[in-house]
């Protein structure tokens, strides 16, 4: 199962949903998803949040066992 | 999200196949005596079945001009997301980033697995027993109307738990 930590990172930055969802040009909602591991972001959106988020994409998604 | 003309398309559908289905009592009724001429087309139905006939005719009318009024205001609100009332492609489907296309298509696989198993069943019953057209009529739209409410359900769940 894809796990990350894009809420904890979002809250560190002080972003909104709605606010990391434009720079990275999706919808507030998919952020919610992501957040909720509902959806699993493409390589390009992963990127794209690891670049905001200043992260490297491994430190922001990882796999864990289920 | 709750504003997007899209969330609420299926409720539509669903309003205009209710209308439908009362509008089929009128048509489908063995009372109902249809002449055609060559230059004319006369139709008459006893009083109940004309007067349904009549009314869902109305409320059809009734509620497509409600229906052009808020898709024209959807419209000009959103001028970069317009819809078409002549799209072949059900507007309804929300594809405007990766996410809201998964979601789309999760409850369009509800759907598809919904009629998979409807229409096959149904048309069974309906080789198996003498149902009368009426009945026939029900069964097609109430399996319309089971394929927008099970879509629409759906997407609300999801954009629900989003919005939490």
């Amino acid at each position: 199962m894809l796990k990350n930590r894009v809420k904890e990172l979002r809250a560190r930055y002080g972003y909104t949903q709605s606010e990391l969802g434009k720079q990275v040009d999706v919808t507030r909602q998919t952020i919610a998803f992501i957040e909720k591991g509902e959806f699993s972001p493409s390589i390009t959106l992963s990127l794209k949040l690891a670049k905001v988020l200043q992260v490297e994409v491994g430190d922001l998604f990882w796999l864990e066992e289920e | 999200m709750k504003q997007d003309f899209r969330m609420t398309y299926p409720l539509w559908n669903m309003a205009f196949i209710l209308i439908l289905a009362v509008m089929a009592v009128g048509f489908t009724s063995s009372l109902v005596n249809v002449t055609k001429t060559d230059s004319s087309l006369s139709i008459e139905t006893q009083a109940v079945e004309g007067f349904l006939l009549f009314a869902a005719l109305i409320a059809y009318l009734v509620l497509i001009t409600i229906y052009l009024i808020a898709l024209q205001s959807y419209n000009r609100k959103n001028p970069g997301k317009k819809i078409s009332p002549f799209s072949m492609r059900p507007p309804e489907y929300m594809e405007q980033d990766e996410g809201m296309t998964f979601i789309t298509r999760k409850a369009v696989q509800k759907v598809y697995t919904f009629i998979t198993w409807t229409l096959p069943f149904f048309a069974l019953i309906v080789m198996l027993f003498p149902i009368p057209r009426l009945f026939i009529v029900w069964g097609i739209l109430a399996v319309a109307f089971g394929q927008n409410l099970i879509y629409y359900m759906e997407m609300r769940r999801h954009l629900k738990e989003a919005a939490e």
